[in-house]
């Protein structure tokens, strides 16, 4: 059982050249893993991106643990944004810092001047050994000298090396071969349930998604074209929705979308 | 009749929406510097700035560009000497020569020239570098560990290359001078003690505070576009390319611009 919602996304609205949310209403609840799914350029980043900021919609609030993210001032974001992990989709880790200072920036500032260099290593040592990459082999490469798989696991150890009760995972398993993918997977779950965090996943690997999360949702055309659990996604009779289950339904989605 | 005022009405609206765009695109650069400025100042303020991130930009914009600024001042005092030789010869007395080079050197080529240079050698980085963290998301992954760019990536830009490029442009002079003396011995035959002899003759040394000053003008507002380019770029690899284009533009624009303002603002 989850608890009460942790993230609320309220009538946001955010348009660029055109409109990509069109007023979404969202609650995410504690201690689920939530799978957002939809098409390409669809506004499933943009509405990660808005929960901590990243993205300023042209209407609407995100609400973190009742705690406004856009109207909050910069104090109150700050505090969000050390609450919060993001596992952005190509890692973007710094491309001038080893891998042993790319992971410590993920230690909230506050938390970084009360630790002695010696506390700082021990934690970086151990949250790399969490992402099963070794300490000793990592710790003084710098990102070009580090496989994609590699990457993305520096990310998620910046992201988790804080302590957050969320992460947000943006396309985490983009670009890796099907065993990375999942590797990534699995140490989705394994870190959700040892750090006991909510997490929101974006993610164009449907099974993937539909195994993992608790609850899912699509978007299409800037709104919620679905939002269940995974079983009602795999039952839907929604075309679209169909298509992203179903590679005969794809097919026919694509001439849906091509006549309307 | 109405077809033709129709086209000449709509071709007035196209070149009013037009101005109003490009009214509106440099509000906004103004606006987004001014805030870039607000954000850096903040930051130096309040000591968030490392002076280690300093130095090692001190190091990157001022040592590594040193070759590049003294081959270019070399041959600046080279060409100088050569034309006012060839002007003077049998015009004017040669020791004249010192003079003008020196003069020419410290008042233009040496600070224009180097800042040119390091427009294309520091700016153009400067704008490639920022536009691909911001392009590869980067700058967000900054933001999303609770930690502020600008004091990390754009104060230490700003602030060694308003300590480097006085440095550089003082390097730049004086190189330019010996170049310009040597080449006077060797193509009009005007010894040191004449050219110095000249140089000296007309010699203010408000000359080179105008020259210094701006250095450290020049050197304020290369990284400062630079850095507000790189940090607005959006696209791809081909959005990284078009804005640092945009940036040398734009920095090289502001280099002659200012180069001519400078002479009502500070000589008599």
């Amino acid at each position: 059982m989850h608890g009460d919602p942790i993230i609320r996304y309220r009538g946001l609205y955010k348009a660029f050249d055109l409109p990509v949310l069109r007023g979404i209403d969202l609650d995410i609840l504690q201690g689920e893993m939530f799978g957002l799914f939809g098409a390409s350029g669809v506004g499933k980043s943009v509405l990660l991106k808005t929960t901590i900021g990243l993205i300023v919609p042209d209407q609407g609030d995100v609400e973190v643990d009742g705690k406004s993210v856009f109207f909050g001032g910069p104090q109150a974001l700050r505090r969000i944004r050390d609450r919060v992990g993001y596992v952005f989709q190509h890692a973007a880790l710094f491309d001038s810092l080893n891998v042993f200072e790319n992971v410590e920036t993920g230690l909230p500032v506050r938390r970084l001047r009360s630790m002695s260099r010696m506390q700082i290593a021990r934690v970086v040592w151990e949250v790399l050994e969490r992402v099963l990459l070794d300490p000793r082999e990592v710790m003084r490469k710098i990102p070009s000298e580090l496989s994609g798989g590699m990457k993305k696991r520096v990310g998620i150890a910046r992201a988790i090396v804080g302590g957050p009760d969320i992460l947000l995972w943006d396309e985490p398993t983009t670009g890796l071969d099907p065993v990375n993918t999942a590797g990534v997977q699995r140490q989705i779950r394994r870190l959700s349930r040892e750090l006991d965090v909510t997490s929101v996943i974006v993610t164009h690997d449907i099974e993937g998604g539909l195994d993992m999360c608790d609850r899912v949702a699509m978007l299409e055309g800037g709104r919620l074209r679905f939002l269940g659990t995974p079983m009602g996604f795999r039952m839907s009779t929604d075309p679209l929705v169909r298509a992203f289950v179903d590679r005969a339904a794809a097919e026919a989605a694509v001439d849906l979308v091509a006549t309307t | 009749m109405t077809r033709h005022s129709d086209s000449l009405f709509s071709r007035g609206q196209r070149w009013l929406a037009g101005v109003a765009r490009a009214g509106h695109a440099v509000l906004r650069h103004a606006g987004e510097i001014a805030i870039l400025l607000r954000d850096i100042a903040v930051a130096l303020v309040g000591l968030r700035v490392s002076l280690r991130s300093i130095v090692r930009q001190m190091y990157v914009m001022g040592v590594q560009s040193l070759p590049i600024v003294i081959i270019t001042a070399v041959l600046a005092g080279i060409v100088t000497s050569q034309q006012g030789g060839y002007q003077f010869t049998g015009a004017i007395p040669l020791y004249v020569l010192g003079s003008v080079v020196s003069e020419s050197v410290i008042l233009e080529m040496g600070p224009v020239l180097t800042a040119i240079v390091l427009v294309g050698r520091v700016g153009a980085r400067i704008t490639a570098e920022l536009g691909t963290m911001k392009v590869s998301e980067q700058i967000d992954a900054f933001y999303s560990v609770g930690r502020d760019p600008v004091p990390i990536l754009a104060a230490p830009r700003v602030v060694a290359g308003i300590i480097v490029v006085p440095v550089l442009v003082a390097i730049a002079n004086l190189v330019g001078i010996l170049s310009g003396m040597i080449s006077a011995q060797i193509t009009v035959g005007l010894g040191p003690n004449s050219f110095l002899y000249g140089a000296r003759l007309y010699w203010h040394s408000w000359d080179l505070v105008y020259s210094l000053t701006k250095a450290l003008v020049f050197g304020f507002t290369i990284p400062v576009i630079a850095i507000h380019m790189g940090l607005r770029t959006e696209g791809g690899a081909e959005g990284v390319g078009k804005t640092t284009t945009q940036a040398v533009m734009f920095m090289t624009l502001a280099v002659l611009v200012m180069d001519a303002l400078f002479p009502p603002l500070m000589l008599d």
